[in-house]
């Protein structure tokens, strides 16, 4: 009589024909390429994780954060190619020719990122940047230079562009910027960005130290300016320089390949693997060359640890990676190998089978190194990340606030790429997995 | 069973009385080992008449492979067995495209996706993440605190693992066989259901934007079973089970011996 029957079970072939008839979706094409990712983490109130909610939330039911524990994704409008992180500050910069190539968040006290213009007051600026906020660079043809690299120290910034030398700005008490010292000069809301551009040949790499600044030339010559009173200028004496001045002592006529420094003690690569280092060395640093504890010209360390790829230091621990693949740590601190480790003037390897070495995977082998004031980061070159060291204010990253003795994997959604670490934050640059 | 030769009775002396060579009448007691009638069979009876069977880890009906079971004294073992927290291994096999309700080729399809821009690359990059994180649940539920020197030795040398109860941790997995559609995967995990297994191979195909079936879950060893250990349909007669129990009785107890102390 045309009523409707109920559709009763299904034959195995009603089954299969109706999946051949199911529609098929498509989620990522062919060619899908991988997306580019910034994520952050550490303390936040600074502003120096880049998201405002955490600190005044926009919505009334969201708390402010202080410490973001685990990896927390931050837009950005272009791809970034740098980062660099301070003491409370972060900056981002990226390869593009638009006009704003780097961008800044968080403290702001000495004009280290530049001078924001605030919006309620014309004439002032921020103190307290909590959103990346681009940073205007008197270029001169701002359509054709590249931000190379951007480093940060506890109150100044350097900027290395691939044409128009280096700018720098924020606190130049002790002439880190390279410029010379003004007294009396307040810092804050200040326009004043310099610009370096008398070396001898083109900078490739632009490191800060605490109150210091170093520049790596393309010929691998070092050149300092800045506080020198532990001797991290490496030029011979204890006192403030405020003009770049070229490194002596063991590095003269040597091919530097890499330069490193964050707080008051400076490592430095050759390209045939040796490592000079100079500054402080209360904590051991130096120790395997000298007693005392400033060191203020390069010296070379010999350690029979093989050929040096890259070197990085903190505040009081160094680390470097050798041509193998393996790590190495020595100083005083957290270093990495067990609560009974604290400090050691000569290097100790870290087992690779922490970093996920073991006979199911053979040929992980740790690629990159980097350093806070006291932990420390090692990349794999399967993409993952693992940091040990104190965890100063959540900056670890690994969802819990204790200290790690030995490394300990971060779970970041996505093949990290290179991974910037400060005080108490960091930032990471990640590739998405498809 | 009860036709094999079983032990030789219990023997115990008696005295029995002895007829004196001189056929005096009188009887002397001498002490002889006789065999207890006791033990004779034909007042005891059939030796077994039951026998108690005791299974190891639980094995799927839609899963195949090595299914470790105990007889008689050996349910004791299956439990000490339990306490080591040894690691599984299966062979994994899946295929992009489908996805269903259950996670396998015979449920009911919820999607269809394409998958031509999946490589080899890619699916190990997500093998290597899922490791990771699991290496990390491995170290957390271990119970042991992070802080000490042993813990650190311990995670040096590879050997920490849960002593208890835990979630489902894959402690390895990698890619044996890539052939778009189908892929093979090789898992060592612990505490695990082969279900989870399944959810496992369908979770990949949603990291890599497309859609993934498991095919065949097929336990490759157990502890310290094999496969070459096991027996097949065809071999369960007698004579093998018992050459397979005096096989492996060795590995069992130095394993036992290596983890519970």
């Amino acid at each position: 009589r045309g009523l409707a029957k109920a559709a009763g079970p299904r034959s195995v072939r009603q089954l299969k024909e109706a999946e051949e008839a199911a529609p098929v979706f498509q989620y990522a094409g062919k060619a899908a390429k991988r997306k580019d990712r910034v994520f952050v983490w550490g303390f936040s109130y600074s502003g120096a994780l880049g998201v405002p909610s955490f600190v005044k939330p926009d919505v009334g039911w969201k708390k402010p954060r202080r410490i973001q524990a685990t990896p927390y994704r931050l837009e950005t409008e272009e791809k970034i190619s740098s980062a660099a992180c301070g003491y409370g500050f972060t900056l981002l910069s990226s390869h593009t020719t638009d006009i704003t190539k780097v961008w800044g968040m968080g403290l702001n006290k000495d004009s280290q990122l530049g001078f924001q213009r605030s919006r309620r007051d014309r004439a002032k600026g921020y103190e307290y940047v909590l959103e990346p906020s681009p940073i205007p660079l008197p270029l001169e043809k701002p359509q054709q230079t590249r931000v190379v690299q951007v480093s940060c120290g506890r109150a100044h910034s350097l900027i290395l562009t691939d044409s128009e030398g280096v700018f720098t700005m924020g606190n130049n008490s002790y002439g880190q910027c390279g410029r010379k010292v003004v007294e009396d000069e307040s810092y804050s809301e200040s326009h004043l960005i310099h610009q370096l551009k008398e070396f001898d040949s083109r900078v490739v790499q632009v490191v800060c130290g605490q109150d210091h600044s170093l520049f790596r030339t393309k010929k691998g010559a070092v050149y300092a300016c800045g506080w020198g009173a532990d001797g991290q200028t490496g030029l011979g004496h204890y006192n403030i320089t405020s003009v770049p001045t070229k490194l002596r002592g063991d590095i003269a006529g040597v091919n530097i390949i890499q330069v490193s420094s964050y707080g008051d003690c400076c490592l430095a690569v050759s390209d045939e693997g040796d490592v000079f280092g100079w500054g402080n060395s209360e904590y051991l640093q130096l120790a395997s060359v000298t007693e005392t504890t400033q060191v203020n010209v390069p010296r070379h360390l010999p350690f029979k640890i093989g050929k040096i790829k890259e070197a990085a230091c903190g505040g009081t621990g160094n680390i470097v990676l050798t041509e193998e693949g393996n790590v190495f740590v020595w100083g005083y601190g957290i270093l990495g190998k067990g609560p009974n480790l604290i400090e050691t003037a000569v290097p100790e390897m870290i087992p690779p089978s922490l970093f996920g070495w073991s006979d199911f995977n053979p040929d992980i082998c740790v690629a990159h190194v980097r350093c806070g004031l006291s932990h420390f980061a090692a990349l794999t070159n399967r993409g993952e990340l693992f940091v040990w060291g104190k965890n100063l204010r959540g900056c670890l990253g690994t969802g819990r606030m204790e200290d790690h003795y030995f490394p300990w994997r971060v779970t970041v959604p996505g093949e990290v790429v290179d991974v910037a670490c400060g005080v108490d934050h960091m930032v990471s640059m990640v590739k998405s997995f498809t | 069973l009860n036709a094999a030769p079983g032990p030789a009775p219990r023997q115990h002396v008696r005295f029995l009385p002895v007829p004196a060579e001189d056929g005096s009448g009188v009887t002397g007691l001498v002490a002889t080992r006789v065999p207890m009638l006791a033990d004779h069979r034909l007042v005891r009876g059939p030796r077994f008449r039951r026998l108690k069977i005791g299974a190891g880890h639980r094995l799927d009906t839609k899963a195949s492979g090595v299914f470790v079971l105990g007889i008689g004294h050996g349910n004791k073992l299956l439990t000490d067995l339990y306490n080591c927290h040894l690691t599984k291994v299966y062979t994994v096999g899946g295929m992009f495209g489908k996805a269903t309700d259950d996670f396998s080729d015979t449920g009911k399809l919820v999607e269809k996706t394409t998958f031509d821009h999946i490589t080899r690359e890619k699916l190990e990059r997500i093998l290597a993440v899922i490791q990771g994180t699991n290496h990390k649940a491995l170290l957390m539920h271990s119970n042991i605190d992070m802080k000490t020197q042993e813990a650190y030795e311990l995670a040096v040398k590879g050997l920490i693992r849960p002593m208890g109860k835990s979630p489902p941790i894959i402690t390895a997995i990698r890619c044996l066989q890539f052939t778009l559609p189908e892929f093979q995967l090789e898992i060592h995990c612990l505490h695990e259901t082969q279900q989870y297994l399944r959810k496992i191979v369908h979770e990949i195909g949603l990291e890599l934007k497309s859609s993934a079936v498991c095919t065949q879950v097929r336990r490759i060893r157990d502890g310290v079973f094999t496969v070459n250990d096991a027996l097949l349909r065809t071999q369960w007669n007698l004579q093998s089970i018992q050459k397979a129990i005096w096989d492996c009785q060795l590995k069992v107890k130095t394993e036992l011996e290596k983890t519970l102390g």
